[in-house]
């Protein structure tokens, strides 16, 4: 056994890995969007002389060749400098921390509210197999994960546009300016649950799901029927004993989700108006924004690396037999 | 475990019916005349700047219409040139110098005083090399630039290189810029990076009625009233009327709609699109939008072959393609107003080249029109040698090679995708194959500029209403003539034709002598079609009914370029 | 409950199989003054009120941008059955039986919904069952052997985790001919969904391998000799079925979904090949939700499908269950 030195190893492996598969994949998304057809004086197509387009293009460096020009962004980036953003003229760090600042926050509402909803349902209808409750929970899961995200955002911005309930999206109010600092917290968060519901919900199915699964299987281990036989009443055993040992799968899962929501997701900040960092990485693919692409793929491919290692932090946190096979 | 079913039920039938009752349509605003108040806009892109001459977006040149001045303006309702920053001026005889007399009195927003010199900066900026100017070819005239001296602070005198049909019109392009905030930029060759979305807002000053007042990345950018803005209205009270402009930024177009119908919104930057008319409609039958018919828009949705031979590389459908017989069967087989409904739901008119009757001072209708006739199309073709050798309902010429063909459009557009299916479908009764392949729009830009595709349908956008501002289109050199790209002398007899008359009427100073040559090229162009013009659609708009004053217009933006007059009445829009 | 969910999928697998047939109109005829058409009333009685044969009544456009149909109620149109190798239709060229409507072009959205079920199925099981084949095995592998191959392995699963498809089919799709043959699109949308997806079943599947190695029947089945496969596949990976199931739930919509986005991005079926996931996308705008609500029904097919899966794999009934009788 390694003990606590083997455990820091591992860990110093995981990080070290992930930064060299940030580097990798940002540079990916940087040179395939370069070798995507046209650039981002698509638009000034026929509207500009060719010299114009090419004065341009020589301004933002597209004239030089995708090796040199790789070689001089990577020399920048691993100093953080990830250059200017040609669609803002602004450096790309401080666009991609705001976006990402905004997508964490609806990430984080979204994953509180899929976790409330979608493991205690998930714990409820692996347990109960039959029953109204159970085949309800289980049909509306199914159906969420029958509607893609685009349509559930606009189905929910068209209920807030005609109840009023909730703001019909947007991060604030119009007169947001007009705000002072806790007023303009109370705004945005009430901005939040219309995106936040539309981006939890497939979760929440598939927390569920997964849920329902691992425990279904969990209250059919031998020791359950041992506990029951010791007298340990139905609601013990579930919450204590058979919940923990059906945590492994969801545990796998949940950073991923984490690391995903983090990278923003494209169709519920369109429809909702979320300025985050899907929608920016949307944006600069669509002008094919170079620097913007490889700062926001940057971004995400930490989220996710951080995500997957998170994940199995979590697997080793819930099976102690897991925790023991890494650190040897 | 029954009491947690119970409650869960209850509360789901008490959501079920909290939405029912809540279900409302809002009801119409009061109407109450006053000065003042707000308007709640949408947009559906970031500014990148806000300088205009660098970048040409329709955000960018929403918020130069409402933060700066020219020194004439085009009123888009009338297409009458109007006096701006320039109260008025002189031609030469030649019609190649143009004395301009400054508005006295104008200040900019932060109270240092409008001369000449701005103008000039101006000029400069704009031809100065590696500025990052993108309009400089809307200022030159034949290639060579315009030029302008100051012989005073209030005067400036602009000259042509050659006489210039237009005349003074050319200067609606040129928005002038506040020299004292903006000259240290240029000087240090960072004149594009100047007013970028980071910039200061006090940094950003202006001539326009609004000032830029918070930008709120990603969310919205709000504009307050310019109490230095140099225009009264026609009684003499200082505009603009409202106090406050918010534009929310609103990607999806959809949302941006629910928004506008749900009165969150007063009013949107672009047309209704076919399938929103109906939704738009019952909210103006409510009383709560008011539905505007902006007329015939002034742009055709086109459909052209590439007619560089280069591009064919000796493929045998080429032989047919060049023949102008073979694009006017294509004409004469489709039916125009079935197209209309199809793609347009019955709001387009038949067009027969690229000016429509939305271009009111320029329109001819005495073109060569290819009435929809199925036979005649069918004989044409066969005279071209085209037959159905093989029964597969695809014609084929003399060696058997097929007329089918590839044709890209955009992606994403429902109108142009609609189109190109209608188009496969009317041309495939005459024999004629089509497949149409939508590409997203960078993709299919590359395309085009490089003459790699067989055919495409799109709409190709005219930098404006005045053809001899529209050059670069006509002259078969030019760099927008996108059905031949790269031309050194023109490839045949009619574009030489074209050639000769545009110059002609770009260089006429009579306005009745420049359209009848102008009449001459449609005629020309509507005879051997490089691109065939099916339908125009007629644009509708719709605005809160709180917005009054506007002269809605064709072009875009359609209220906004005028919003110095608008005015609301009633309470604030949105329930925010 | 599992013969419930077999049954379903067979029903849904039989009612595509049989599209051609049961589709009274072709899924890719425009009926070009129908666009939005409601679903075609069938009426039982005549006007005086007496039973006669099923017929409907032509729809006559009265308004095209306001969408107005009515009844011609001059010419009935009686329902043939087993006419023109359809089971049901209308002889009439103008007065198609639209059972669920028309889409905005005007095509039968019953038609489609059928003929989009040969498609969407038949790429989303191929994709699922391609993840799962290959995420098994990778998975397997990683858990059982340890050590480099371990290592190896699941950095290549975070890799692919982390980088998005969607700039890979961008450039991808430069270098591909305009026009790609269905078949083509087919297989590589297969393919691509199964690199996509195999990483999230590799993850699971070697965290059950994992902790089920070093339970006591793996080591005795070991020490009495049976070789590395036959541990795997008679005693470890049975363990992960449960797993499997709701990961073959999860990745069957996800799939049918996601060809919705790479037909965005330019790798897509052609125009006349109708799929539930881009008949969604095309409904999701302001003018059906409320006017066209039949437009969504793909939804409820999905939902269909992927109850239908749900059920037929959840596996044996447990031990707790039955107890659910005395209550909690």
């Amino acid at each position: 056994m390694g003990g606590s030195g083997g455990l820091r190893w591992y860990v110093t492996r995981r990080l070290l890995f992930a930064l060299l598969l940030v580097l990798l994949v940002s540079s990916a998304a940087m040179m395939l969007t370069r070798l995507a057809p046209g650039d981002l004086t698509a638009e000034l197509a026929l509207r500009a002389t060719p010299e114009e387009i090419a004065r341009t293009r020589a301004r933002f460096g597209l004239d030089r060749g995708i090796a040199s020009q790789w070689t001089a962004w990577a020399v920048h980036a691993v100093r953080l400098d990830f250059g200017d953003s040609f669609l803002y003229n602004r450096p790309v760090g401080e666009l991609v921390a705001r976006g990402a600042l905004n997508s964490a926050a609806l990430a984080l509402a979204a994953l509180l509210l899929a976790t409330m909803v979608g493991i205690p349902l998930g714990i409820l209808t692996g347990t109960r197999q039959t029953g109204v409750m159970a085949n309800a929970v289980r049909a509306a899961s199914l159906l969420c994960l029958s509607v893609p995200p685009l349509l559930t955002s606009l189905l929910f911005v068209w209920v807030a546009a005609r109840t009023g309930w909730f703001p019909v999206g947007g991060m604030s109010s119009a007169n947001a300016s007009d705000l002072d600092w806790s007023a303009w917290m109370a705004d945005v968060a009430w901005h939040l649950p219309l995106p936040a519901l539309a981006l939890a919900l497939p979760i929440a199915a598939t927390l569920e799901r997964l849920q329902a699964q691992s425990m279904h299987e969990a209250v059919g281990q031998p020791f359950v029927v041992a506990a029951l036989a010791r007298g340990l009443s139905r609601r013990q055993l579930v919450l204590r004993h058979a919940w923990r040992a059906s945590l492994r799968p969801v545990c796998g899962l949940y950073g991923l989700v984490i690391g995903a929501l983090l990278s923003g997701s494209f169709a519920v900040e369109y429809v909702t108006s979320w300025p985050g960092l899907g929608r920016l990485t949307f944006d600069a693919l669509r002008a094919r924004d170079i620097y913007l692409v490889a700062g926001c793929a940057t971004a995400g491919a930490l989220f996710l690396a951080v995500g997957s290692f998170v994940s199995d932090l979590l697997l080793a946190l819930a099976d102690p037999r897991v925790r023991e096979m890494e650190a040897a | 475990m029954r009491r947690a079913s119970i409650v869960a039920i209850v509360l789901a039938i008490g959501v079920l019916v909290g939405v029912v009752v809540t279900w409302r349509t809002p009801s119409s605003p009061a109407s109450s005349a006053s000065r003042g108040g707000q308007l709640v806009a949408s947009i559906r892109s970031e500014p990148r700047s806000f300088n205009r001459l660098v970048a040409r977006d329709q955000t960018v040149e929403l918020l130069a219409l409402l933060t700066q001045s020219r020194l004439v303006r085009v009123n888009r309702s009338t297409f009458e040139t109007e006096p701006a920053l320039a109260e008025s001026w002189e031609v030469s005889p030649d019609g190649r110098v143009y004395t301009v007399h400054l508005r006295p009195g104008v200040t900019w927003s932060d109270g240092t005083p409008f001369t000449s010199a701005d103008v000039l900066f101006t000029l400069d900026a704009v031809f100065a090399p590696g500025s990052g100017v993108v309009i400089a070819s809307a200022l030159t005239i034949e290639g060579a630039p315009i030029t302008a001296s100051a012989p005073d602070a209030q005067t400036v005198v602009f000259t042509y290189p050659a006489a210039f049909g237009p005349g003074i019109r050319l200067l609606d392009n040129l928005w002038i810029l506040p020299r004292h905030k903006l000259e240290p930029a240029l000087r240090a060759g960072a004149f594009a990076q100047a007013w970028n979305s980071k910039t200061p807002l006090s940094e950003i000053v202006g001539t326009g009625p609004f000032v830029v007042r918070d930008y709120q990345p990603g969310q919205r950018v709000v504009l307050e009233r310019n109490p230095r803005y140099w225009r009264t209205s026609q009684e003499g009270s200082p505009l603009p009327y409202l106090d406050r402009i918010v534009l929310e930024i609103v990607p999806d177009q959809n949302a941006e709609i629910l928004r506008l119908i749900s009165g969150h919104v007063d009013l949107t930057q672009s047309e209704l699109r076919p399938e929103d008319y109906l939704p738009v409609k019952r909210a103006a039958d409510q009383g709560r939008l008011r539905l505007v018919d902006l007329g015939v828009g002034p742009d055709p949705d086109g459909f052209w072959f590439c007619l560089k031979p280069d591009a064919w590389r000796g493929d045998p459908r080429f032989a047919f393609v060049q023949r102008p017989e073979f694009r006017r069967a294509i004409s004469h087989a489709v039916n125009r107003e079935r197209f209309a409904e199809t793609v347009f739901l019955g709001a387009a008119v038949p067009v027969w080249g690229p000016i429509t009757p939305g271009n009111r001072p320029w329109f001819s209708p005495n073109v060569p029109r290819y009435p929809y006739d199925v036979a005649r199309a069918q004989a044409m073709l066969s005279e071209l040698g085209l037959e159905d050798r093989n029964g597969n309902g695809v014609r084929e010429d003399s060696n058997g090679v097929e007329a089918r063909f590839t044709i890209i459009t955009v992606r994403g557009n429902s109108a142009m995708e609609r189109g190109a299916g209608a188009l496969r479908d009317e041309l495939a009764r005459v024999g004629i194959a089509l497949d149409v392949a939508p590409l997203e729009f960078g993709a299919m830009i590359e395309r085009l500029l490089t003459s790699r595709y067989e055919g495409i349908y799109y709409r190709p956008l005219a930098s404006d209403l005045d053809p001899a501002i529209n050059m670069d289109m006509w002259l078969s050199s030019g760099s927008a003539h996108f059905w031949h790209l790269g031309q050194k002398s023109p490839a045949s007899e009619w574009e030489r034709r074209i050639d000769g008359l545009m110059r002609e009427q770009a260089a006429t100073l009579d306005a009745a002598r420049r359209r009848e040559l102008f009449d001459e090229v449609q005629r020309i162009f509507a005879e051997n079609l490089p691109v065939i013009y099916f339908v125009a659609p007629r644009f509708y708009y719709a605005h809160s009914t709180r917005v009054t004053g506007g002269s809605p217009s064709v072009l875009r933006p359609p209220l906004l370029w005028d919003a110095d007059a608008l005015s609301v009445t009633g309470p604030p829009s949105g329930t925010e | 409950m599992i013969r419930a969910g077999r049954a379903l999928l067979v029903l849904v697998a039989l009612l595509a199989l049989a599209a051609p047939v049961l589709a009274p109109n072709p899924p890719d005829v425009a009926f070009r003054d129908l666009s939005f058409a409601p679903p075609s009333r069938i009426h039982l009685t005549d006007p005086a009120g007496r039973m006669t044969r099923p017929h409907t009544y032509p729809l006559r456009l009265v308004s095209r941008l306001e969408r107005r149909y009515e009844e011609d109620r001059s010419r009935p149109q009686p329902i043939r059955w087993f006419h023109r190798g359809r089971v049901a239709t209308v002889t009439y060229e103008d007065a198609p039986l639209l059972l669920l409507g028309a889409d905005g072009q005007g095509r039968d959205l019953f038609a489609r919904l059928l003929y989009g079920a040969r498609t969407s199925l038949a790429l989303s099981m191929a994709a699922t069952i391609g993840a799962l084949i290959i995420g098994v095995a990778v998975g397997a592998i990683a858990g059982y052997a340890g050590g480099w191959a371990d290592e190896a392995l699941s950095r290549l699963a975070d890799f692919i985790l982390v980088l998005p498809a969607i700039y890979v089919v961008l450039a991808l799709r430069a270098v591909m001919p305009l026009v790609l043959p269905d078949r083509t699109v087919f297989l590589l949308m297969t393919g691509i969904f199964a690199v996509v997806g195999w990483p999230f079943v590799a993850r699971g599947v070697r965290a059950i391998v994992v902790s089920e190695k070093t339970r006591e029947y793996a080591e005795a089945a070991q020490a009495l000799g049976a070789g590395h496969v036959r541990v795997l596949w008679r005693h470890l990976l049975p363990a992960s079925r449960g797993f499997l199931a709701v990961q073959a739930t999860l990745l069957l919509p996800a799939f049918i979904l996601a060809e919705a986005t790479m037909s965005y991005i330019g790798l897509g079926f052609s125009e006349r090949t109708p799929s539930w996931g881009t008949m969604l996308v095309d409904a999701a705008n302001v003018a059906t939700l409320g006017d066209v609500p039949w437009a969504l029904a793909p939804a409820g097919a999905i939902f269909v499908v992927v109850l239908g899966v749900n059920l037929a794999v959840q596996g044996r009934p447990q031990i707790l269950r039955t107890s659910s009788r005395s209550g909690l």
